[in-house]
């Protein structure tokens, strides 16, 4: 039943996905944490830490959720069900495009999509560094890491185990 | 990444080359996942773009820009595309697998070794920044992609809106997505966006 559930809900998040894992984040942790109680805030977060250890799309992250919830069937019929909607309408809209060529839709499309994308991607960021009550270590790394994507052209790898550094010393 | 030469008598390719078996095609993408260590966009460049000429940079920026206003994750995406487009059915299935399979294995392995040692107070905290540091890649990403929609009063409202919502209040996204969908799609139609 769970492994059903998970696929379902996983599905019908697929096409809300907008720019990427991110601005479903807040969503996943409401659902998983809040209303399902599959793994506590804690352990969400550390799981999406072990996702962004890893190489590949970050939508793995659903992979290592549904690894906890139900083993690694769970990990596969959670990644599944967030790509295959999605990847389903790539290929529908893809052959209409090729047929029909550019159009002004996409631009408005586009256009309409991007503060929804910055605002929710904002609010992903957001969940995952406040767990629980606003902890301001959390926030510092948070901060410091935003600053050295914005401020510098290093990899987003060093930023990560500048991270973890400063978790080991500060938590 | 590192620049690396490419081939001398092919310094500015017209239109790609496309793999011609299922097999290429799966190495290539999987070349795209196991290289993608912060970042799976400039791995997918650097593979179909400089180094197996596929696609050409403006072919490979039309691909993206295409997937960014779908949902789904948006090399994904292209890949589905790109393997339809080349290969039909089993081209989107091959490329799709290519690009996932190596990442996979990875998480999987990272989460056994997590679930182990997960209960040491170190780990723990390690990891804890590991995650906030994640939480300020996203916050980055948002800034960028909000600097050049910052001025308009209307992109203003519907981020904030957004943010709001879910983040504070905890709304269900299946909630608030589609009333910004349909609020967003009128301030465009309208260009206030």
């Amino acid at each position: 039943m769970t492994l059903i559930e998970l696929g379902l809900y996983f599905a019908l998040l697929s096409l809300l996905t907008f720019g990427g894992l991110s601005s479903v984040i807040p969503e996943m942790q409401r659902y998983i944490v809040d209303v399902k109680g599959w793994t506590t805030a804690a352990e969400f977060m550390h799981l999406f830490a072990v996702a962004q250890a890893a190489p590949g799309p970050n939508v793995l992250f659903t992979s290592l959720i549904g690894y906890r919830v139900a083993g690694i069937a769970g990990s596969l019929v959670a990644l599944l069900g967030l790509c295959a909607p999605a990847a389903a309408l790539t290929w529908v809209v893809s052959t209409l495009w090729e047929r029909v060529g550019d159009s002004p839709w996409r631009t408005i499309i586009r256009r309409a999509l991007a503060p929804l994308v910055v605002g929710l991607t904002f609010a992903g960021g957001y969940i995952i560094a406040t767990p629980h009550t606003p902890d301001w270590r959390l926030w510092l790394i948070a901060l410091a890491t935003a600053a050295g994507v914005l401020r510098t052209r290093v990899n987003p790898l060093w930023l990560l185990a500048g991270g973890a550094v400063l978790g080991g010393l500060l938590l | 990444m590192a620049v690396t030469p490419v081939d001398q008598h092919d310094s500015t390719p017209r239109v790609g080359t496309p793999p011609h078996t299922l097999g290429e095609l799966f190495l290539g993408f999987l070349s795209i996942g196991a290289r993608s260590f912060g970042g799976v966009l400039p791995s997918a460049h650097y593979v179909m773009v400089e180094q197996r000429h596929w696609l050409t940079p403006e072919e490979f920026t039309e691909t993206i820009g295409l997937c960014q206003v779908l949902p789904g994750p948006n090399i994904g995406n292209a890949a589905i595309l790109l393997g339809k487009r080349w290969l039909g059915l089993r081209g989107a299935v091959v490329a799709f697998l290519g690009l996932f399979a190596l990442p996979y294995l990875w998480v999987l392995t990272l989460a056994l070794l997590y679930t182990r040692w997960a209960a040491r107070p170190l780990v723990s905290a390690v990891v804890t920044g590991v995650g906030a540091s994640g939480a300020g890649l996203f916050m980055a990403t948002a800034v960028k992609l909000g600097r050049p929609i910052a001025r308009k009063p209307a992109a203003v409202v519907l981020m904030a809106g957004c943010f709001v919502a879910v983040a504070i209040g905890r709304v269900s996204l299946l909630v608030v997505m589609p009333i910004a969908v349909i609020v967003g799609l009128y301030f465009s139609r309208r260009n206030m966006l």
